[in-house]
């Protein structure tokens, strides 16, 4: 069936795909490292709070790459009868239980960190005996462990943010942006271990802390994003800091067209791409079939983000309020 | 929120910083408990529990003693011994009124939250033996064990095995027949390990929560002297 009102690619147009195998990949060879690096953390915990920190913020750093996985699987799938508007949205459900998670793991830590704080708690790391029998304090296996999962991250982070952009991708780029930010985390849980080193026991716990706060203000952030997401909030560039003007440039198409009265777009984020309405005022209903459909395959053809579009006339248009002004 | 230029660097820095603060007394005390005890006096606490800690006649020994007496002597300190219920002495811990808490200590104390637990010294386990004289069963379900009455070896063999759990005040006196023992009496007895084991208990000492360069260089010592061990036991059984 050739339906006008959808795009002839499903979800990327072809010279996009070289990227998202490229995404793939790098998503991918994160996964790995990062299960390596939550490998090693793990064994070098001992009782630091800051270690356990980073250590959670490098298990939820895996959700955004699995994420991402998943969603470029489902979403490839075809609308059909039971999902007439296909899979877009499974990038947005995996979003949504992700930065749920981060907020709710960085809320306990904080707590954790701030209480033991509190309790004037002194961290006591001892010797480990790692390679056959010479004892090593385990607080250098620590910050040997810390760097190792930063740096790898920060360029993996770099690698991903452009992908990101080009693929219109939001959990792409906020998994780059935690994959960036991560050297903060490893460089605070450093100062912390070196502080108690330092026979500091308050740099512990005040390193957990920061640490903390940064999880919980990355997971309010992608809360935000995956509730509007879901809401069919105007879309927005994939940095999220402003709106993206695709939908005021295909209501200017419509009204640069000879046959149009008045129009009015509505669009929503689909994953990676673009869905909606537009509503117009003919001058007259001459070729009313035909002209919508033209115009159709022409709006379709301005970006590849829009997918689909159906266009319908009314006799008038009734235009939506600007936000927080109808209470 | 992007990491500006050169943190890649500035990470690897504080590492280096780091490694090279390795000479310089790393890690160091808050409360500077081991400047205190080297050429001072060590405040140790001490809970009866043969063999490791015995107070016979108010006067401490076994092994656990003769270790920290060792260990005091290293730092040139001076041992004074403070008598209590585990709980008490952990409590005067916390609060930093004693260096050191021995009292046959196992890894799974459930005090890790309020004392710093040193890594174990020893491992000793309980375990199914004969006597060398007879021959070693295949299995011991059916088989009579003695088993000390009011331990932890007795409800596991009960539960957990399918031997006859023969419940008698101490094992030691049992001859001629199948004892649950701890396997470092074995030789002693002239018994024979059947391959059964009860339970595992991994050896350690307490010290106040977060001094690091006390627990290290006590950690040092126990690795050092780990190997007396065995020795410590006997003498601690001899003297009996």
């Amino acid at each position: 069936m050739r339906r006008s009102a959808v795009s002839e690619h499903h979800e990327l147009p072809p010279e996009k795909h070289q990227k998202l195998v490229k995404a793939i990949r790098l998503e991918w060879v994160s996964i790995l490292y990062l299960l390596s690096a939550i490998v090693l953390l793990y064994f070098t915990l001992g009782n630091s709070q800051a270690m356990k920190a980073a250590w959670v913020e490098d298990i939820l750093g895996l959700t955004p790459p699995i994420a991402f996985l998943i969603a470029s699987r489902v979403r490839k799938r075809k609308p059909n009868d039971r999902f007439p508007y296909g899979y877009h949205r499974a990038t947005a459900i995996a979003y949504l239980c992700a930065s749920v998670a981060l907020l709710a793991l960085g809320a306990f830590i904080l707590y954790d960190s701030v209480s033991k704080l509190l309790k004037f708690e002194h961290p006591p790391i001892d010797l480990v005996k790692p390679f056959g029998d010479q004892p090593i304090w385990l607080g250098w296996l620590m910050l040997a462990a810390l760097a190792y999962s930063a740096v790898p991250q920060v360029i993996l982070g770099r690698l991903k943010q452009p992908l990101a952009k080009e693929l219109n991708d939001k959990v792409l780029f906020a998994d780059a942006e935690m994959n960036r930010a991560d050297w903060m985390t490893a460089g605070a849980a450093m100062l912390g271990v070196v502080g108690i080193g330092f026979g500091l026991w308050w740099a512990d716990s005040v390193a957990a802390s920061i640490i903390s706060v940064d999880i919980v203000r990355d997971g309010l952030k992608n809360l935000r994003v995956a509730v509007d997401d879901l809401m069919d909030k105007e879309p927005t560039v994939v940095d999220d800091s402003r709106p993206d003007p695709l939908p005021l440039w295909v209501k200017n198409e419509l009204m640069l067209m000879d046959w149009v009265k008045d129009a009015e777009v509505r669009l929503r984020e689909g994953g990676h791409v673009f869905l909606g309405e537009a509503f117009v005022v003919p001058v007259d209903n001459e070729d009313l079939v035909g002209r919508i459909d033209r115009a159709n395959r022409h709006l379709l053809d301005l970006d590849w983000r829009l997918h689909e579009l159906v266009i319908t006339p009314v006799p008038e248009i009734d235009r939506p309020e600007p936000a927080g002004q109808d209470d | 929120m992007t990491a500006p230029p050169g943190t890649v660097r500035a990470v690897l820095l504080v590492t280096l910083l780091a490694l090279l603060a390795a000479g310089c007394g790393i890690p160091r005390d808050p409360e500077s408990t081991l400047d205190r005890v080297r050429g001072g006096t060590l405040r140790a606490g001490i809970t009866a529990s043969e063999p490791w800690t015995t107070l016979e006649g108010g006067q401490p020994g076994g092994v656990e003693v003769e270790l920290v007496n060792r260990f005091a002597g290293e730092l040139g300190a001076t041992v004074v011994w403070v008598d209590g219920s585990e709980a008490d002495l952990i409590s005067a811990l916390e609060m930093r009124e004693l260096d050191l808490v021995v009292g046959g200590l196992t890894a799974d104390t459930p005090w890790q939250a309020k004392a710093a637990i040193t890594r174990s010294y020893a491992t000793t386990r309980v375990v199914v033996a004969v006597p060398s004289s007879q021959p070693v069963p295949d299995d011991i379900a059916g088989v009579r064990v003695a088993v000390e009455d009011g331990t932890d070896a007795a409800g596991i063999l009960e539960d957990k095995t399918d031997a006859i759990a023969v419940r008698v005040p101490d094992v030691t006196q049992v001859k001629g027949s199948a004892v649950a023992i701890e396997e470092w009496r074995l030789a002693d007895l002239d018994l024979r390990d059947t391959g059964v084991h009860l339970s595992k208990s991994k050896h350690v000492m307490a010290t106040p929560m977060g001094e690091n360069a006390f627990l290290v260089r006590l950690e040092r010592f126990l690795i050092a002297n780990q190997g007396e061990v065995p020795t410590l036991l006997d003498a601690a059984v001899r003297r009996e």
